[in-house]
């Protein structure tokens, strides 16, 4: 569904992404782990094209949308991105972040967006505050009202950046939740996170990065137990 | 006492009253309100256009043309005094033109869009990068999410210096009697030459000017407030 061949990034001087190669299957769960600085967020922002790659391609549904003649606006209606910090729109209610970019996008109607957006947000328990600003939201029921945002646009990818890194420890597990509930509907996910649990429970494939390249990846199971490479096993050895 | 009175009354009929005086004022002040405001409009379209062209970058990120041609706007803008602009517009950039008002709307519209524009500018950056990155994450184009998800919020976070601004450009059109408009400085200006008396005169354009530039801060802070209130912080 995501091919990246060759990706690589720099910011002025500094070389963050260096030959990032890598192919996500429908339906699959990636979760990417990895030292701060490893180029894991950059990696998940060249996806959707939130930061240009110096080089390399990146195909999503069979088109190269690193072409400089892609129409990325469209490309990017179907991949859904949360942020670290929600980055819910200050000026608007809940059910306007919800519904803006469909309705603005002429995807569907008012109406049609806010009942579709009221039956997401019964299923995140939070259709009582769609009235309410971001202000006056917790750190987590932002974040699963970003989530929330994201599917409104019936996307066929979802990527997460640190999702749980900017809440209160007693938050961490609702938005854990919620996207544990998204993995078991099928969402094809790719998931930048400090979350070993999560990543040993949703994960399909569980990515190490470290100085802007993939060092290993497998499934969670032989990920956590058998970690081949030495930098993997003191990274594990650190956080586990 | 009773002669201070006398002499003070007798001052101010002469000032105000005489030959109906007081119209004078009046519309030396309609002059100062009509180039004002219609200065302020005009400076708050250009100021906007051209902060959204000192923002524009190439797809590489580097300046683009449009950003440099607004750079020099407003260092020229900015780099001389608005005296001089006046003159330069009433005597040779529209010379041809008898109608002073509009020359000076025009003159002091662009001045002002140069500082509106900083303003602006400021403004936009202002508001977190994350907002913008959300908004194209969803697939909104750029100008969509500057018009739905930026500007709004940038609008809060420019209204303070804006209303600065508008007092500002106000109290600076008294200078449009260098192109032989009679304004309300002018007008008091005339009358003190014509009576020989300056106090009166001058005294009373300017708290003509204080009570106008009071309703007008008023009036802002009402909006600002209003604004405020989605913030709930």
């Amino acid at each position: 569904m995501i091919i990246v061949k060759d990706l690589h990034k720099t910011f002025e001087d500094n070389h963050v992404l260096r030959g990032v190669n890598y192919h996500v299957h429908q339906g699959e769960k990636i979760v990417v782990v990895g030292p701060s600085g490893s180029g894991k967020s950059t990696f998940l922002r060249c996806l959707n094209l939130l930061e240009t790659p110096t080089s390399g391609e990146i195909w999503f549904d069979g088109q190269l949308i690193t072409d400089p003649k892609v129409n990325i606006d469209k490309v990017r209606q179907h991949m859904g991105m949360v942020f670290q910090n929600f980055n819910l729109f200050n000026n608007h209610t809940i059910m306007e972040n919800i519904t803006l970019a469909p309705v603005k996008l002429k995807l569907m109607s008012k109406e049609e967006a806010s009942e579709n957006a009221l039956s997401l947000l019964d299923r995140v328990g939070l259709r009582g505050k769609a009235d309410s600003y971001p202000s006056q939201l917790s750190g987590g029921q932002k974040q699963r009202i970003a989530i929330v945002r994201s599917l409104a646009m019936n996307p066929r990818v979802m990527l997460f950046d640190e999702p749980t890194s900017a809440l209160d420890p007693e938050m961490v597990g609702e938005v854990l939740d919620v996207m544990k509930g998204l993995a078991e509907s099928g969402m094809t996910m790719v998931v930048v996170t400090h979350e070993m649990g999560f990543a040993r429970e949703v994960g399909t494939r569980v990515l190490f990065m470290d100085e802007g390249n993939i060092m290993e990846e497998n499934t969670p199971r032989e990920f956590f137990n058998n970690p081949q490479c030495p930098r993997l096993q003191e990274f594990l050895s650190k956080v586990l | 006492m009773q002669t201070w009175f006398e002499n003070v009354s007798k001052k101010f009929v002469m000032a105000f009253v005489e030959g109906d005086r007081w119209k004078l004022y009046l519309d030396g002040l309609g002059v100062t309100l009509e180039i004002a405001f219609f200065a302020a409009v005009l400076g708050l379209v250009i100021g906007t256009v051209v902060a959204l062209m000192k923002l524009s970058v190439k797809k590489n990120g580097k300046k683009s043309i449009w950003s440099r041609i607004a750079g020099v706007y407003i260092d020229i803008i900015r780099g001389t005094p608005s005296v001089l602009q006046l003159l330069i517009m009433w005597f040779i950039v529209m010379k041809s033109c008898k109608n002073g008002v509009l020359v000076a709307v025009l003159s002091f519209g662009i001045n002002s869009g140069a500082y509106v524009a900083e303003i602006v500018r400021a403004g936009i950056l202002a508001v977190d990068k994350g907002q913008t990155e959300a908004g194209r994450s969803l697939g909104l184009s750029k100008a969509q999410t500057m018009i739905y998800i930026v500007i709004p919020q940038a609008i809060k976070n420019v209204l303070p210096p804006i209303g600065n601004e508008f007092i500002v450009l106000l109290k600076e059109t008294a200078i449009v009697g260098y192109v032989s408009l009679t304004d309300l400085t002018r007008a008091a200006n005339q009358i003190t030459s014509r009576t020989y008396e300056a106090f009166m005169p001058l005294i009373g354009a300017a708290v003509i000017y204080f009570t106008i530039i009071k309703i007008l801060t008023i009036l802002l802070d009402k909006l600002e407030r209003r604004l405020r209130k989605s913030d709930n912080r």
